[in-house]
């Protein structure tokens, strides 16, 4: 059994292409599960969505421009100036934010296959923009990629008191005095910048999947925001991990090929399925246990006020116990 | 329920306490169309003043107003001796409960830490004392067992509790409520009721806004009655007359005896 598990999920690892390959989808992996539970949390994931869509034309435009070195520049250009356009679509009332989404989303894309279309090896390149080369990452990338995962993390440890009560009650943050136009600029520029480390390894298409499946799949197992973050970034580096080993031992062991970036989404989409099995069942335990704490919590109300509280009567006090 | 049993109608006009809130012929509007007009009144430091009048009639855009987020068109609103959006910092709002999603993972503790957030500033973790003082607001509100429940977790009245603890916990100068009592139990409307006599008691401005007239009677001083303009403002019994709520209900108020005025909503 052990031996097994060493061949497969350690073994591969021994390559220096496969290490670098590791060390990158456990960065990407760990910064898109912090990341990803805001999405999750503010509903976000169409937007994240978007922003994979309009950062194809930066990484087309600087790759024509300056080669491999110049994707990530274009894509970066690409990715701040739609976190501002996003935000700006998003403060307008009178905008339809989806079809506003949906417009910038389509035209941006269209750009890019007409930039990508002018060139010789049109589909081999597209496929490489669309789903990355996580094996060809070298240590300048992981430098870069390491670097943003810092940064990233200190930005959302140092604003998750603001974005929290942003994202849970928006109208109480302005009249608190916050700017949350401000606080969504800043979440949307840090989806961008995840979406443009994570463009090289898994590619403008796939990087959707690392934002928003750990995220989504912590959701399923706890309500503590804390407990959640912890997941998200367990599920996001696992499923790098996994994805990796899975796609090695088909391709060299068992001549298969797996496209590894896809097999990463592949290995972090079982995670959800498994989460949304284990879902139900962890809720029922939670569901007894907080259910004898609220009959006892109900007795401290009663002694406290001399009346009986409030059951659930009402249909928002039904959901108690079940609701998650 | 007993109804105004102290008189509170026939509080003492003490002009001479400062001023909270000031609406100088205040029009407010959401792009071209007017939402109120006329608003024109003081809110005295100290004082209970309820907001009252039908659906739709413009209570809740007043309170954005005095929180500056709508727009005043025509005329001024100062609060705290400030511009409404600069007086943030030191003003509460109790937003209505069935607006936040259920669903959110967030603990009653951590929502009303929120109303620390201001005062913790940027980047730092909330201490000690900001514990203590959510735990003395959450007692305020008889919550005080519930505060490692899921937010989403409670009736929709002990919700409205914990958002009032939420306000408390900022510790404001001025105090606004919009339709705290809206579909909320009695176990809860009682525990409100009792949460802000204890503010009143303490000196604390409170404006709140409700189309529960009895409501009105029993936990406030004053009143501006609001349909769209403004009715009257004033001390309750002075300017709930069964002629002015005739006037903002369209006809569908009814006088019985003493001051106790039921409003049948069509």
């Amino acid at each position: 059994m052990l031996v097994m598990v060493n061949r497969l999920l350690v073994e591969p690892f021994a390559l220096p292409f496969m290490q670098r390959a590791l060390i990158e989808v456990l960065l990407l992996g760990a910064m898109a599960g912090v990341v990803g539970v805001f999405v999750v949390l503010r509903r976000l994931a169409f937007l994240a969505d978007a922003l994979t869509h309009t950062v194809f034309p930066g990484v087309v435009i600087g790759y024509l421009l300056s080669g491999e070195s110049g994707i990530v520049p274009g894509a970066l250009a690409f990715a701040l100036l739609s976190a501002v356009l996003f935000t700006v679509l998003a403060a307008n009332r009178h905008v339809n934010q989806d079809a506003a989404l949906a417009i910038l989303l389509t035209s941006f894309f269209a750009l890019g296959v007409v930039f990508v279309s002018r060139r010789r090896s049109y589909t081999a390149d597209l496929t490489a923009f669309l789903f990355g080369r996580v094996l060809t990452v070298d240590s300048t990338q992981l430098t870069q990629t390491a670097v943003v995962a810092v940064g990233v993390s200190v930005v959302l440890l140092a604003l998750r008191k603001e974005l929290l009560l942003r994202a849970f009650d928006p109208l109480a943050a302005r009249a608190m005095g916050y700017r949350v136009g401000l606080l969504d600029l800043i979440l949307n520029l840090v989806i961008a910048i995840v979406v443009v480390a994570a463009v090289k390894a898994v590619g403008t298409i796939l990087v959707i999947a690392l934002l928003v499946v750990p995220a989504a799949t912590a959701r399923l197992l706890s309500d503590r925001l804390v407990v959640v973050s912890g997941i998200a970034i367990t599920v996001g580096m696992s499923g790098g991990w996994l994805g990796l080993a899975a796609s090695y031992e088909a391709s060299i062991n068992r001549g298969v090929r797996l496209a590894s970036g896809a097999t990463v989404v592949l290995a972090l989409v079982m995670c959800y399925l498994f989460a949304l099995g284990a879902g139900p069942l962890s809720r029922f335990a939670r569901g007894r246990w907080t259910r004898g704490r609220r009959a006892r919590g109900r007795l401290v109300d009663v002694q406290a006020s001399g009346e009986w509280p409030d059951g659930p009567r009402t249909p928002t006090g039904l959901t108690a116990g079940t609701g998650m | 329920m007993e109804l105004g049993a102290a008189g509170r109608g026939a509080a003492e006009a003490d002009g001479d306490r400062p001023a909270a809130v000031v609406f100088a012929r205040a029009s407010i509007a959401y792009g071209r169309v007017p939402a109120v007009e006329n608003v024109d009144g003081v809110v005295r430091a100290g004082r209970t003043v309820a907001l009252i009048g039908p659906n739709g009639g413009g209570k809740s855009t007043l309170i954005k107003a005095m929180l500056g987020l709508v727009p005043v068109v025509d005329g001024s609103i100062q609060v705290l001796g400030r511009t409404p959006a600069g007086a943030r910092r030191d003003v509460a709002y109790v937003p209505q409960a069935d607006a936040l999603d259920p669903e959110f993972p967030v603990s009653v503790n951590q929502v009303v830490l929120m109303g620390r957030y201001r005062t913790i500033g940027w980047v730092r973790r909330p201490g000690r004392a900001d514990r203590q003082i959510a735990t003395q607001a959450l007692t305020a509100v008889g919550l005080a067992h519930r505060g490692a429940d899921r937010f989403g977790t409670l009736s929709g009245g002990q919700r409205q509790r914990v958002l009032l603890a939420r306000a408390i916990a900022q510790q404001p100068t001025l105090l606004l409520l919009d339709e705290p009592f809206n579909g909320v139990d009695t176990v809860s409307r009682e525990a409100l009721l009792r949460a802000l006599g204890e503010l009143r008691e303490a000196g604390a401005t409170v404006v709140v806004s409700t189309h529960d007239l009895s409501l009105a009677h029993l936990a406030c001083d004053d009143v501006c009655l609001l349909n769209r303009h403004q009715f009257g403002f004033g001390p309750i019994s002075a300017t709930l007359t069964p002629d002015r709520l005739r006037a903002a209900y369209g006809g569908a108020a009814l006088a019985l005896a003493g001051d106790s005025v039921i409003v049948a909503h069509a």
